[in-house]
């Protein structure tokens, strides 16, 4: 199986590392200010008392008042439990000291004469409990040794134990915030993507017999506008080409169906009773026209499914336009002349192509016009360089305006202005189609303007002086 | 004049050989490409109709193998398929002709004619149907001693009918010989034009020589008289 990235869980991922990060940045905040704020707080404490000692030491002048001073301390120290003192003399005598503490020579060695608020205390471990300690060397008035180091210890095991217990609730709750967030992130990017679930709700309803349905846009949010946009734009075109498929068939089978019924009739009356030769000859004869134009049907069918699979492959002839179209006028001589009608060329151009297929989709604007023009109408051929390697053919008629809504479909297939027209002996109506098809195999355009009158079909062909020339 | 006919299709192969066989030839027909060969090979033939898929060994080898062994008769291809390549490759490995299926009998027999009758044309200047006559010297028309005007074009159509007096004439064998036209036109063009020929030459004399063939084309052919 192929795995496919889900923007859902992608989505969700990203919203879990989002509410990680910024939980832990919170955590990690929250944590160091707190234990910074204990600290402060101990410090304070022990500051406080050091300052209580150090006043008792200042008053110290005698070795009587010396001997006096463990009880002093002793009282001071009632309701800190947590705290132990030690008061050592310059030669290391210990002169007070309230419980088991051992202090390290680390604190009492770095003794310091002014202590601040910010001093970094001594941490050590004795007995599983861990203690801060900060030291002072404190002045007094004895004669014989003056100095004395003073050193309080705080059991902070409570406090080291309280922001256990705190951190691990806190990455706990944590744990259950990312977790719920992530969540709240797969809600979030599944309600999000509904829209395009439900795009793909109707891409998926639409069949062959339902192309008409479309997006409805204004329930679109603007980011798949686009999306819906040319999705509904690939669906009109596919109901288009659709369309034009099934009216084609139809039309074919509809084209398909005159000549053969006309086959059957004859030939079934033909043999519903003994004829003489004369009419069974009539009868084949008849048939014979039918067959011929079931060939032609056949053969223009064929030359516009390879022009629409793009297998025309047209030559590289240099054809004069003016001589071509004068020598198909010529060709049209006696239908014209029969018709009262004149048929002129005039200006100049050269082209590059198939001279059979360019004759031929000339000659299918020419009868074109031909059935047309009104008797006495002159039909008017002209060539030019429009642009520079651009030459432009227009056949111009008077005749009946093309009504507007049939100009659009002129060059389909099968199609006719007058539908009643179909046995009048001018061919299967796909004479423009195929003319289309062999313009636009020579990167050429075509196209008509009906009014006032006259019809005139434009041509547009790369000219041969442009360098398209072989 | 013998034509071999290879043709895998039955009732195709059976109804050229009793056309091309009323038409005055004597036709052999072979079913696959193989025996065609061996038959090509063995006898002389005048001219050669060739189906492109063939059982055996295609029309396109056949041809190859037959110009190989010095074999220069004309031939012509029928193929259902109307590629350009197909063109091309027909003619770059010296078919004659080809046609395209479906195709009209008349148009087979008339071009069998024409190939058949190429390198041929007797030096003749002036043609005669009955007391129809055409001096090509001097494009000069009469008929029964009296001057008929002819457009330049009606004069070559006139011409063509009277070189293939009994020959059914298709439209668009007459399209592509008269006026080098080599397309069907979707209009009845050649009518007209075979109309007011017919109105100069025929119209007030008799026999009438020019008839249609209805489904088939046009002929110029002096009737029989009792």
């Amino acid at each position: 199986m192929v795995w496919r990235r889900s923007i859902t869980l992608r989505l969700t991922l990203l919203f879990a590392l989002a509410s990680t990060t910024v939980l832990v940045a919170v955590g990690s905040i929250v944590g160091f200010v707190m234990e910074n704020h204990f600290e402060q707080m101990d410090i304070a404490e022990q500051l406080g008392k050091l300052q209580l000692i150090r006043h008792a030491l200042g008053k110290v002048t005698t070795a009587e008042d010396l001997s006096k001073l463990p009880q002093q301390l002793d009282d001071a120290l009632i309701g800190h439990p947590g705290l132990s003192v030690t008061v050592v003399g310059s030669d290391k005598t210990i002169v007070y000291t309230s419980k088991e503490t051992h202090f390290p020579d680390i604190l009492l060695n770095n003794a310091a004469t002014e202590i601040s608020a910010r001093q970094k205390p001594v941490v050590w471990q004795q007995n599983n409990h861990e203690y801060s300690g900060i030291a002072m060397s404190v002045p007094t008035s004895l004669h014989a040794a003056p100095l004395f180091t003073v050193a309080i210890a705080l059991d902070i095991q409570h406090r080291r134990q309280f922001m256990q217990v705190f951190q691990d609730t806190l990455w706990i709750i944590f744990g259950f915030g990312i977790a719920f967030s992530a969540f709240l992130g797969w809600i979030a990017a599944h309600q999000g993507l509904s829209p395009v679930r439900h795009i793909a709700l109707v891409a998926k309803s639409i069949s062959a017999t339902q192309l008409n349905d479309r997006l409805p846009l204004d329930s679109v949010p603007s980011e798949l506008l686009d999306l819906a946009e040319s999705f509904n734009g690939m669906l009109a075109r596919l109901e288009a080409s659709f369309q034009r498929l099934t009216d084609f068939s139809s039309d074919l089978a509809h084209e398909l169906r005159a000549p053969v019924n006309n086959l059957m009739t004859q030939s079934q009356v033909a043999l519903s009773k003994t004829r003489s030769s004369d009419e069974y000859r009539d009868v084949l004869a008849s048939n014979l026209e039918e067959y011929d134009r079931l060939a032609k049907m056949i053969s223009d069918m064929l030359f516009l499914a390879k022009a629409d699979h793009g297998l025309m492959v047209p030559q590289h002839d240099t054809i004069n336009l003016v001589t071509e179209i004068q020598q198909l006028i010529e060709f049209y001589e006696p239908l014209s002349e029969e018709s009262g009608l004149t048929m002129t060329v005039r200006g100049a151009g050269i082209t590059t192509g198939d001279r059979l297929m360019i004759r031929r989709a000339l000659s299918n604007l020419l009868s074109n016009a031909l059935r047309h023009t009104e008797r006495g109408g002159e039909i008017v051929a002209t060539v030019n360089e429009i642009n520079i390697g651009e030459v432009r053919v227009s056949i111009e008629n008077p005749g009946t305006d093309i009504a507007p809504n049939h100009i659009a479909h002129l060059f389909d297939r099968f199609f006719r202005v007058d539908p009643a027209r179909l046995h009048s002996g001018e061919g299967v109506g796909l004479g423009l189609a195929i003319t289309r098809s062999i313009i636009e195999a020579h990167r050429g355009s075509i196209s008509v303007v009906s009014q006032n009158g006259v019809t005139c079909f434009e041509i547009n062909l790369p000219s041969a002086e442009s360098g398209s020339r072989k | 004049m013998k034509i071999l006919i290879v043709e895998d299709e039955t009732k195709t192969g059976d109804y050229l050989k009793q056309g091309l066989s009323e038409a005055g030839f004597i036709v052999d027909v072979s079913r696959n490409g193989l025996d065609g060969l061996h038959l090509a090979l063995a006898e002389a033939y005048d001219l050669l109709i060739l189906d492109v898929m063939l059982p055996g060994m295609d029309g396109w080898q056949l041809l190859h193998t037959l110009r190989k062994a010095g074999r220069d008769m004309p031939v012509i291809f029928l193929t259902a398929r109307d590629q350009i390549g197909d063109r091309v490759k027909g003619l770059e490995l010296g078919a004659d002709d080809y046609l395209i299926k479906p195709f009209s009998f008349a148009e087979l027999l008339a071009r069998v004619r024409t190939l058949l009758r190429r390198g041929k044309t007797t030096e003749t200047t002036i043609l005669v149907a009955a007391d129809l006559e055409m001096d090509l010297l001097k494009r000069k028309v009469t008929r029964a001693g009296e001057r008929i005007d002819l457009t330049a074009k009606e004069f070559v159509l006139l011409e063509l009918l009277l070189r293939r007096q009994g020959e059914v004439l298709p439209r668009s064998l007459i399209a592509s010989q008269v006026w080098d036209m080599n397309f069907d036109s979707d209009t009845n063009v050649i009518e007209v034009a075979v109309r007011r020929l017919r109105a100069k030459v025929d119209d007030g004399f008799t026999p009438r020589l020019i008839r249609t063939v209805r489904g088939m084309g046009y002929v110029l052919d002096v009737p029989e008289t009792e």
